[in-house]
């Protein structure tokens, strides 16, 4: 097993070098912006702009920028600075990610415990009239846009624009640190809006493994052996059929840690997701990539510990 | 004293997309303590059905189910849920086909027993786990204490089902239904646990139902045997009586498939020609006309009984005339194939007539 | 290990495609503000409501509270937060009311420079060469350096603009002309020589030749500096100054989280009866929310909540229409002299090097169609010719009525006399013929739907148009602004001049000699000789009447050469919470002057 970790971790890290390699001749061989150019306005004044294209470091040959780079992060964990605002990369994208771990943490939870217990009512209770409307809800949420479903949960619930205005609306992100109450408040419409649609998926898959689980053999024999209903199904049942809930939460959380793009667009949620949609647009290439590198890694790590936990969650499966 | 096991006209049938299946249709039967019988019969005779019908195990929104079935005096058909979890795994064991299917993959073996013991009985987790060594000791795992910490598919096959065993019979159940035991299981392994389960049987005083697709196993095991098609009981015997005298076609057919260790190894086994019938659309009269080599044109029409042959305890629900089916299991039995049989069959009653026909086309 | 990289590839691969994609093709090129457009003003509007929906209101009411804090809500942040580098409007809003620059604007006249740190108008000599600023005392630096403001902190403002650490926008524009500029910034001299300091309340400014000076002491840059403060961080490459400023104004910075918010508060050495600063200051605090890039929620907020404006996003056009006809319309404003929008031709190139090509775009334009895209007569009026409403020179170049070219006659296009030109040109049968034509324009928003209105018009001359649409940033930085990038028509340019004079306006965008390889934005590169040498005459004239005649003069020369099509002079949308009493400053596109706004 440790030998198993260690050789993922390598691969980690070659997969990150691959990734960062691969957004820099994205970068530079699709018609982007020039930095330089970008950052000096409307001046035409030749001087500063070179003046800034020297400040960006991007009077250098293309492999030497990469190089120094390369060497910022492996010695000094230095992302370099933004080209747009100058901020340095590691401090703003560590500044946002608390705001988006808040709200992919947050969200994790309620879809789980929603998407769960829907799923297991549903297969259960099979083909019941609660059956069928939890799944033409489900159906509903994974249609709906995440953005559309912001916009409308923002003008039904949210203070100040909302029909019903029960929660706080768009900018009022608070941080966990400065005020609990209002960080959990602010962040109960963005929650449900982001868990929505994980909510249905995660029903919907729930459902179908419990009622392929259900059928299974072993079932049969929990049933044999007269265990109660609730038994079979909460400790026989789900346990298998949760097991591939718990990978695809994982890689999920590790996609979301990488930025919740539209639910923070939306709810003007400072995190990592805007800063790297904001940097994209703007070719501001040391922010892409470092947001980029993060997502990478948090898809990757996550991945990792997805593939270990269903180690122990599934006996038969051993790495070496 | 009534029997341990009583079952009597017991009808299950199942609402499916494509229609109604009559799984069981008017199944009776017997068994009392220190018995084996052996339920034979092809997949989709209705025989797996029968075993776990009588556990409740059928029980579901799509299924019916009729008749009586009795253990012990108490009738299981009609009682609620919770009184039938208080029989299974208690009072009325069962094992099942694949004893890696069976058993939940992320449970240890250990685990899947103590809290069999536990469902029934008011212990804590020690006693609970030193009756499942007890019962992994007596089921013949070595090593009892350490292979309760592992997982099912850590275990051989053989092992697997003696693990199963060991479930079935923490709680001491007076009656253990075997769905095909050793199907899965090597032909080496399947004569250790047939073995096993008859020891077992002895010593506990349990009464033993084996349902099985194959006669060896019901040779080697059972004291009656009740051979199935298509939801139906079609013959009933004593183990002797029947391997000795059968009196079905279908019961020859199945002893044809049966491989014999004194054939040589070139002998093609003699399946039984043609599939099993659908259950929803049964064939009219007799079930098995269709296949049945030696049928007459008013078997189609006439629903067998099962009746007396006047050997002890032997039913059979056949229309042959019981002369001609000695006749032919004469011939069967010295080697004739089938279509030699059949000749005896028809110098004995005349080919089938025109008349025959017509008769039988012109009844209402 | 197979699943586990398959799915980790998944994601991997899901990531990158955003990438691609959105550099390829995503973005929004419409809810920040340009690169190209900062100020803006007109002279037509005062104070007060005048009863008609959506007029600037330009004078705090006479019983104007003080106190409260406002929030300004807005999509994007500013450029730079150091003064001497600011150079967006949205960057000036911000900065603005913690700065005490030499001159600024009233907020209802964006034409008139109003002495702020000067004490009075500037004294000119008579060759135009040398300018003398009185500077008034009284004005105080915020903490930690709470010293009087004296005429050194202006010259190292405008000093340390010229260094590498600084690199400004437009000091090379507008102050080149300095003496000493040169020797200064190849660190041949400690200080620009031109810039001259004989005592506490005296800066002299001498020029090699006349220029724009005078009108640029508007600009932020002039704001002082205090030396001896700011030194250690502007030894630092590039500066760090931004986040420590201190500030002479009204307000001072109290923090700044770039592209989140920014907060003003009072500045506690600021008097405004000892400085004789005329900016009322009513309001305790502002807070400037960033990142709320969804104009509609943004909106929103604004028009349903509480001490709320925008900032740096108009609302979107649906918006604006059901507020101007609702209850809310007198939270709403349209901003005159907020620019000018043009779709450009490389004259440079075939087959727009022909004049008589260009006339017949210009003809058959339907500029009514293109305004349509932006929300209609709402948002601005149909540009006649180059300068716009507010800047000087702007009745004498035609006012709104135009110079009467009958290429700009029709605001709904003239095919008959586009016909016309065409023949002129060598096309006998009045339509174009030849190679595909390239058109570079925005991918979002509503500068992507005029790009294909613009589309439209080019292919009812018969040209086939060859339309690449990219993100605004891109636009601008790898095509429009390049030269050799060879794009022959770019719809989605536009320019606001940098304070109240006509150069700014057509110099940079009209000038031969303003052709540069980078960040060009003489799009047409158009390179008259008659209207270079012109321009060369105007730029040193000083007294404000002839040199908005002059100016006009060139303004209709570059008109009559047709080099793009001018289409709007923006009226840019404000709104406010109903308990704001917002005034709009018109030399800043009509932005909430915070100096001057107060809470109901």
């Amino acid at each position: 097993m440790t030998r198993y970790v260690i050789r993922r971790l390598l691969w980690v890290v070659v997969l990150l070098f691959l990734v960062s390699a691969l957004t820099f001749v994205i970068f530079f061989v699709l018609p982007s912006t020039d930095p330089a150019a970008l950052r000096a306005g409307k001046t035409r004044d030749p001087e500063v702009i070179n003046a800034i294209r020297e400040q960006l470091g991007l009077n250098k040959p293309k492999i030497e920028q990469f190089w120094i780079y390369l060497k910022g992060i492996v010695l000094h964990f230095d992302f370099g600075h933004s080209y747009l605002n100058n901020l340095n990369v590691r401090d703003e994208i560590l500044s946002r990610l608390p705001a988006t771990i808040s709200l992919s943490l947050g969200a994790l939870v309620i879809w789980l415990f929603v998407g769960i217990s829907v799923g297991i009512i549903s297969a259960v209770r099979r083909r019941s009239l609660m059956d069928r409307a939890a799944m033409g809800t489900t159906l509903v949420m994974i249609s709906a846009p995440v953005y559309w479903l912001g916009l409308v949960s923002l003008l039904l619930f949210s203070q100040g624009i909302g029909v019903i205005p029960i929660f706080p609306g768009s900018g009022s992100y608070t941080p966990l640190s400065e005020d609990p109450w209002k960080w959990f408040t602010s962040l109960i419409l963005p929650w449900l809006v982001l868990s929505a649609a994980f909510a249905a998926i995660y029903a919907r898959i729930l459902r179908a493994n419990m009622i392929e689980t259900l059928s299974e053999d072993y079932i049969r024999t929990a049933r044999a052996k007269g265990l109660s209903e609730r038994r079979i199904v909460l400790g026989h049942a789900l346990r298998s059929a949760i097991t591939p809930i718990v990978t695809l939460a994982g890689l999920d959380l590790g996609v979301l840690l990488g930025g919740a793009i539209l639910t923070e667009t939306v709810f003007n949620i400072p995190g990592v997701g805007r800063l790297s949609y904001d940097a994209i647009i703007h070719g501001d290439l040391p922010t892409v990539q470092g947001t980029v590198l993060f997502g990478a890694f948090f898809i990757v790590i996550l991945n990792l510990v997805v593939d270990i936990a269903y180690a122990y969650l599934d006996p038969r499966v051993r790495y070496t | 004293m009534s029997p341990l096991l009583e079952i009597e006209d017991l009808r299950v049938s199942f609402r499916t997309e494509d229609g109604v299946v009559g799984a069981v249709d008017g199944v009776s039967l017997s068994v009392d303590r220190d018995r084996t019988l052996g339920i034979v019969g092809e997949s989709g005779s209705g025989k797996s059905v029968t075993g776990l019908t009588v556990m409740g195990l059928t029980r579901g929104r799509s299924t019916t189910i009729s008749g009586s079935v009795r253990f012990d005096g108490r009738e299981l058909t009609t009682a609620s849920d919770a009184e039938l979890r208080t029989v299974r795994g208690n009072d009325i064991a069962m094992i099942f086909q694949d004893p890696l299917s069976s058993l939940h993959p992320f449970y240890t073996v250990g685990r899947q027993l103590t809290e069999a013991v536990r469902a029934h009985r008011d212990v804590g987790q020690g006693e609970a786990h030193d009756r499942a060594v007890e019962l992994m000791r007596l089921v013949g795992i070595p090593e009892p204490e350490q292979r309760m910490r592992a997982y099912p598919h850590e275990f051989s096959g053989g092992m697997r089902q003696r693990a199963m065993i060991a479930m079935a019979l923490v709680n001491d159940p007076r009656l253990l239904i075997a769905d095909e035991p050793t199907t899965a299981l090597d032909v080496t392994v399947q004569a250790q646990i047939l073995e096993l389960i008859g020891e077992l049987q002895k010593r506990l005083g349990m009464a033993v139902i084996i349902v099985t697709h194959d006669l060896g196993v019901v040779a080697e095991i059972a004291d009656d045997v009740a051979v199935m098609y298509a939801g139906r009981i079609v013959e009933q015997a004593p183990k002797e009586g029947l391997f000795g005298a059968p009196r079905h076609p279908y019961t020859w057919g199945l002893l044809g498939s049966i491989p014999r260790l004194t054939a040589p190894r070139d002998e093609a086994l003699v399946p039984i020609a043609g599939r099993p019938p659908s259950l929803i659309h049964p064939p009219s009269g007799c079930r098995f006309h269709p296949r049945c080599p030696y049928v007459r044109p008013h078997h189609t029409r006439i629903d067998p009984q099962l009746e007396p042959t006047g050997d002890p305890d032997h039913d059979v629900a056949c229309l042959l005339p019981d002369p001609v089916r000695r006749a032919l299991w004469a011939k069967l039995a010295a080697g004739a194939t089938p279509q030699e049989a059949r000749a005896t069959e028809d110098e004995m009653m005349g080919p089938p007539t025109e008349t025959e026909t017509e008769t039988q086309a012109g009844r209402p | 290990m197979y699943r586990s990289s398959v799915r980790a590839a998944a994601g991997l691969i899901a990531m990158l495609a955003l990438v691609l994609l959105v550099a390829a093709c995503g973005g929004n090129g419409g809810s920040s503000t340009s690169a190209s457009t900062a100020g803006g003003g007109t002279t037509t509007t005062s104070g007060g409501g005048s009863g008609e929906v959506g007029q600037p209101v330009t004078a705090p009411p006479d019983n104007a509270k003080s106190g409260g804090t406002l929030t300004v809500l807005s999509a994007g942040d500013v450029d730079y937060i150091d003064p001497g580098l600011a150079y967006y409007s949205f960057s000036y809003q911000a900065l603005q009311p913690t700065l005490a620059p030499l001159y600024s604007y009233a907020p209802g006249d964006p034409s008139t420079p109003m002495p702020i740190l000067a004490d009075g108008d500037p004294q000119i000599s008579n060759d135009g060469k040398t300018i003398t600023v009185k500077i008034k005392t009284g004005f105080k630096f915020s903490p930690p350096v709470d010293r009087a403001v004296t005429s050194k902190d202006v010259k190292y403002a405008m000093e340390r603009a010229f260094t590498k650490q600084v690199p400004n926008g437009y000091m090379s524009a507008y102050f080149g002309n300095i003496e000493g500029v040169k020797a200064f910034q190849d660190g041949k001299a400690k200080d620009v020589s031109g810039i001259e300091t004989p005592d506490d309340q005296t800066i002299v400014f001498k020029l090699t030749r006349g220029g724009p000076v005078v009108g640029a002491l508007v600009l932020p840059v002039t704001s002082p500096v205090p030396e001896e403060y700011a030194k250690k961080y502007d030894a630092q490459n590039p500066s760090t100054y931004g986040q420590h400023q201190v500030s002479a104004g009204p307000y001072m910075l109290e923090s700044y989280k770039p592209t989140r918010s920014i907060t003003l508060v009072r500045n506690p050495s600021w008097d405004k009866d000892a400085t004789g600063d005329p900016r009322p200051a009513y309001l305790d605090r502002v807070e400037f929310q960033e990142g709320n890039e969804d104009p509609n929620v943004a909106s929103r907020r604004i028009l349903d909540g509480e001490s709320l404006v925008s900032g740096d996003f108009p609302p979107p056009p649906a918006l604006v229409k059901s507020t101007v006809q609702g209850a809310k319309k007198d939270q709403i404003q349209f901003n005159p002299g907020a620019g000018t929008r043009w779709v450009s031709m490389n004259t440079q190139m075939k087959p727009f090097d022909d004049v008589n090509v260009r006339k017949a775009v210009l003809a058959v334009f339907d500029r009514n169609a293109m305004r349509l895209t932006r929300g209609g007569p709402l948002i601005g009026d149909i540009a006649t010719h180059m300068l716009y409403p507010g800047v000087p020179g702007f009745e004498e170049a035609g006012g709104m009525k135009g110079p009467g070219n009958d290429f700009l006659a029709n605001p709904s296009g003239d095919p008959q006399l586009a016909a016309d030109y065409m023949k002129k040109a060598g096309f006998a049968d009045g339509k174009y013929s030849g190679p595909p034509i390239l058109m570079v324009a925005d991918n979002s928003g509503v500068g992507a739907q005029g790009a294909l209105v613009a589309q439209q018009q080019f292919e009812k001359l018969g040209f086939k148009v060859t339309l690449r649409q990219v993100t605004h940033d891109t636009m601008y930085t790898k095509y429009c602004n390049v030269p050799k990038a060879n794009v022959q028509v770019c719809p989605n340019v536009g320019w606001i001049r940098d304070f109240a004079d006509p150069q700014p306006v057509l110099d940079p965008t009209f000038n031969g000699k303003n052709i540069v390889p980078q960040n060009n934005s003489n799009w047409p590169q158009l390179d008259d000789p008659q209207i270079n040498a012109a321009m060369d005459k105007a730029e040193q004239i000083t007294d404000p009447g002839e040199r908005a005649k002059a100016w006009a003069d060139i303004d209709k020369m570059i008109t009559a050469q047709a080099p793009l099509v001018p289409w709007l002079w923006d009226k840019f949308p404000t709104i406010q919470s109903a308990n704001v009493a917002g005034v709009n400053a018109l030399w800043n596109e009509g932005s909430y002057d915070l100096a001057y706004t107060s809470l109901k």
